[in-house]
């Protein structure tokens, strides 16, 4: 980008909030989201969307319905084009509507609210957007998932763990989740549900079985508190990050869920042992880390790794990738250290 | 009806940008929130700018950003362009007046407006291409940076034209921008999809037929043009192509063909099909509008529900599009025509104009 970011306006630059709700919505199974706006905005969504599922194994398309407003819904209202294609999108039978504003829908005071209450004869789930009005990226992903939550009911915890707030767009989705289900196999504990990633409609009632939430990083936390008080369940901030950091996830996890941890962390330290001895040829090697700054947690975790492997930081090293997001678990350390050595022999 | 299934293309906002950012020396502005530039900067991979307004600008107007970006990127001492998106253009604000101080190039083009031809066709027409009658040779019109193929299209037209000994003068919408009022008063077309109307159109060159036409009317207006060894090329490639068709059709059956593309693409790819291989056109899916008076029965493709319905009807075995397309195809073969393309990179940039 360009442009830097003025320090009172990061918000600029953190993308829409309707992409970041249709990450969300579009991952809940028969159910159809509705972008209320011009074709444009959903076609841009569609097609990010689309890309992604691609680069995800060909997982299913997104289905996105548009109302399509054009100039004369913009200067007469549209909300009559919102009735229209919710009256077509109920035809279909789907499990559940979501309807999510945009900018443009939102500044000409469309009140997509009240028609989403209607009678459709399927759950239509207005969910706060309105792009850039509504927030950031990260705000609509935070508002889909609390409005998501509230068509669970609390119930009794039956000692699982949910996963809440997985990056959907994430190259690396699956096998982060992957590396989350393998560390908490380790306790002896299960994932209840993945809110919200390829689950269905009928699955998000089970949201409130869970014992303990692992948010996937601490931008969720106001959906970790919005569960908290919903359901009753704590919720550990983020997903593992870095060899201490995997170690203490474990820790925290065992806490939180009352279950030893000492044979756990046992065996995932041999399991670090033996990613980093497999890396070994690599020490001593001076290398320069391309990454966002010195102090960033990303930066943290890349020098806890070359020092694991004896490895040299300096600016004229070997000038290796850093992830943009951090290395989920002992895997995430794995694949990165790869990416090094690929960088190291180039 | 404007409500649409999983829409398949890109709205006004973009083809502005898409028109613009093709020229070299222009820096684009798309004015709106980062959500609007985040897509067409992704899209086009070119070096947009942005305003990415947020709600304050919204309530208290957006003159100040607005006037902020254009004095950060007026340092580059490119000329500058400002596309407007959705929410700006209904603020009321009057942009041309805050703009009216700077030379600045305003293309009121928001998503609402229309869709991704319109916008380039409104771009283009702010630019205010001009003639000049000295100028040797022919513009090279329809190439679009959102086109996969546009590179290549371009490099094929200045092989032959070089070959044929005419200069090229202006490419729409891929040149140096100053070029733009210096067009030769000849064009030559890629995609008459997004046609500039710039010049007098000497005609296409898709497929063999209409490209050894459109040299030969070169020839007749063009002082010092030799076709002979564009039509001789044209020739005895077209023999090959014969030859290895004819060859297919020795063991199989001719395909049963969806094509789903710009107008002029699917209508290139039905024409070369039915040609060499007596290819059956089950449908033609369109993202743009035909021209009108076209003989050709198009029905239009928008979205990816009414893509799946035209091959469930028509059950093709061979489907032409994009990588909207591909995801429903199946088992059934699949050719890329049609942005976007995604999953593929390619080290050379192919051409469909040309031979």
């Amino acid at each position: 980008m360009s442009l830097k970011p003025l320090p009172s306006n990061t918000s600029r630059f953190e993308g829409c909030t309707l992409t970041g709700a249709l990450s969300v919505t579009t991952s809940v199974c028969n159910s159809i989201s509705v972008v209320h706006g011009p074709r444009g905005c959903a076609h841009h969504n569609f097609s990010l969307l689309h890309a992604t599922a691609l680069e995800h194994d060909g997982v299913g398309a997104p289905n996105i319905q548009s109302t399509g407003l054009l100039e004369n819904e913009i200067i007469f209202g549209g909300e009559a084009a919102l009735e229209r294609t919710l009256a077509r999108t109920a035809s279909l039978c789907p499990a559940c509507i979501f309807v999510l504003s945009t900018c443009i829908a939102d500044a000409i005071g469309d009140d997509a609210v009240a028609v989403s209450r209607m009678d459709w004869g399927v759950p239509v789930i207005p969910v706060p957007t309105g792009g850039f009005l509504g927030g950031v990226f990260e705000k609509g992903v935070n508002n889909a998932l609390c409005t998501l939550s509230d068509l669970a009911e609390p119930c009794s915890p039956e000692g699982t763990i949910n996963i809440i707030g997985e990056k959907n767009l994430e190259y690396e989705v699956e096998e982060n989740s992957t590396e989350i289900f393998r560390l908490l196999s380790l306790l002896g504990l299960s994932v209840n549900i993945r809110f919200v990633h390829n689950i269905s409609h009928k699955d998000i009632s089970h949201l409130g079985e869970a014992s303990l939430n692992v948010l996937r990083d601490p931008g969720a936390a106001p959906v970790g508190d919005h569960l908290k008080a919903r359901f009753g369940a704590a919720y550990i901030p983020s997903f593992p990050y870095g060899i201490a950091g995997t170690l203490q996830f474990l820790e925290m996890t065992a806490a939180a869920c009352g279950v030893p941890f000492h044979s756990a962390v046992s065996e995932e330290i041999s399991v670090q042992e033996e990613v980093l001895a497999g890396f070994s040829d690599l020490a001593g090697t001076r290398i320069a880390l391309n990454e966002p700054g010195n102090a960033s947690p990303v930066s943290a975790v890349a020098r806890e790794v070359a020092t694991a492997l004896k490895m040299k930081v300096s600016d004229d090293g070997y000038r290796v990738p850093v992830p943009l997001d951090l290395p989920v678990g002992t895997a995430g350390i794995h694949r990165m250290l790869h990416r090094w050595r690929r960088a190291i022999h180039a | 009806m404007p409500e649409c299934t999983n829409p398949l293309w890109p709205c006004a906002m973009t083809g502005a940008a898409a028109c613009l950012a093709g020229f070299d020396g222009m820096t684009v502005v798309i004015h709106g929130s980062s959500g609007c530039y985040y897509y067409p900067t992704t899209l086009l991979h070119a070096p947009l700018y942005g305003t990415f307004i947020i709600e304050e600008e919204v309530i208290f107007g957006s003159e100040q950003r607005l006037l902020q970006v254009i004095k950060e990127v007026a340092s580059s001492g490119q000329r500058i362009a400002v596309v407007t998106t959705c929410v700006p253009s209904i603020l009321g604000e009057d942009i041309r007046a805050i703009l009216a101080s700077h030379d600045v190039l305003l293309v009121d083009s928001p998503g609402f407006s229309g869709d991704f031809e319109s916008g380039y066709r409104n771009a283009l027409s702010a630019l205010e291409p001009r003639i000049n009658p000295e100028k040797p040779g022919v513009n090279i019109d329809g190439v679009c940076i959102f086109d996969p193929f546009y590179r290549g299209n371009v490099r094929e037209l200045v092989r032959l034209l070089s070959k044929a000994n005419v200069p090229v003068a202006t490419v729409f919408s891929a040149d140096a921008i100053s070029r733009v009022h210096e067009a030769s008063p000849f064009t030559i077309g890629t995609n008459s999809d997004i046609a500039s109307g710039v010049g007098e159109n000497l005609g296409g060159t898709l497929g063999m037929k209409e490209l050894t036409e459109t040299f030969n009317r070169i020839c007749n207006v063009i002082e010092g043009a030799d076709a002979r060894p564009v039509l001789e090329e044209i020739a005895s490639e077209e023999e090959r192509i014969i030859q290895v068709c004819d060859k297919f059709l020795r063991r199989f059956d001719p395909p049963r063909v969806a094509i789903f593309s710009w107008a002029s693409y699917a209508a290139f790819a039905a024409d070369t099909l039915r040609s060499y291989l007596d290819a059956e056109i089950a449908c033609i899916g369109t993202r743009s509008t035909p021209s009108p008076g076209s003989a050709r029965v198009f029905e239009r493709a928008e979205g990816l529900s009414q893509v799946q319905a035209l091959v469930e009807e028509h059950k093709p075995d061979f489907i032409i599009g994009s990588s909207f397309e591909r995801s429903v195809s199946g088992d059934t073969a699949f050719v890329g025509l049609t942005p976007p393309l995604q999953g593929k990179v390619r080290l050379a940039s192919r051409p469909i104009a040309g031979i």
